[in-house]
């Protein structure tokens, strides 16, 4: 099948387009409601969440390179609704979200070794005691 | 309704651990007292990454040492207002149901800053002079 957003030819078993990442489940039975004339009011802006406000914390504050990608991932979700993509942008949204979590999931990890370390240290500093 | 209350959940111990965190971060140092790890980038590689000394940053910052704080890492002083805002709407958000008014950033803006952080973590770790004083406390020879 043909992707309705950027016409990449995909196969026609695939959820995204191979190319613009666009849901081509979702996209695919386009259905015309142009017919009675009823003027469909415009909505409000669709808002999808970018978490860049967790993508900064996880780079700047956790020192981790992995929050990067998660920046890369908020900058698609915007630039993926400034072209009317909903669809891709909730999907770079999950994207985003995941590395976010990596971030943190790494971040946590390393402060659990740390006080691990620093317990080892305390119990051998009492056991050279005696 | 489960998922709701799993997310308030995640949220309330978020803001317990951050509280925490915080309290601990305006008492002991950072730079002297052990009880923060170190940046991992900086203790397996030896280069600063963009974050390195934001844990100084904040400590300098919560002791009202605003220049200190700067020296640490300047990217973290920057950041600090909007990544407030960003967290305080979120958690507003949680609380009542809506948050502050939202501003959405154009995609250039996000990978002009995406950008900026590489290039400072870059830069930092030249030792070129005007360069090195980016490098965490190098401004004030801390």
């Amino acid at each position: 099948m043909f992707c309705t957003q950027c016409g990449a030819n995909n196969a026609d078993t695939a959820i995204v387009c191979v190319q613009c990442g666009r849901d081509l489940q979702a996209s695919a039975p386009p259905v015309p409601l142009q017919t009675t004339g009823v003027v469909i009011p415009p909505g409000p802006p669709v808002q999808v969440d970018n978490y860049l406000v967790f993508a900064i914390l996880a780079t700047v504050l956790c020192c981790l390179p992995a929050g990067i990608p998660a920046i890369v991932y908020a900058a698609q979700v915007n630039s993926k609704l400034q072209a009317g993509d909903v669809a891709g942008a909730q999907l770079s949204s999950k994207n985003a979200k995941m590395w976010c979590w990596i971030s943190f999931g790494l971040f946590f990890a390393g402060v659990g070794v740390y006080i691990i370390l620093i317990m080892i240290g305390i119990a051998s500093g009492i056991f050279h005691q005696n | 309704m489960a998922l709701i209350a799993h997310k308030r959940s995640v949220w309330l111990l978020a803001a317990i651990f951050g509280t925490a965190f915080a309290v601990m971060l305006r008492f002991y140092d950072p730079a002297t007292s052990g009880v923060f790890p170190p940046c991992p980038v900086h203790y397996l590689t030896g280069w600063y990454c963009p974050g390195c000394g934001s844990l100084r940053a904040l400590h300098q910052f919560l002791q009202g040492n605003v220049r200190a704080a700067w020296s640490m890492n300047p990217l973290t002083l920057i950041f600090l207002p909007f990544l407030s805002y960003g967290l305080a709407s979120r958690a507003l958000a949680e609380i009542r149901g809506q948050g502050l008014p939202r501003v959405f950033l154009p995609a250039v803006w996000i990978r002009a800053l995406c950008a900026a952080i590489i290039l400072f973590g870059i830069v930092r770790n030249l030792p070129l002079h005007p360069f090195d004083l980016l490098a965490p406390g190098a401004m004030l020879g801390l």
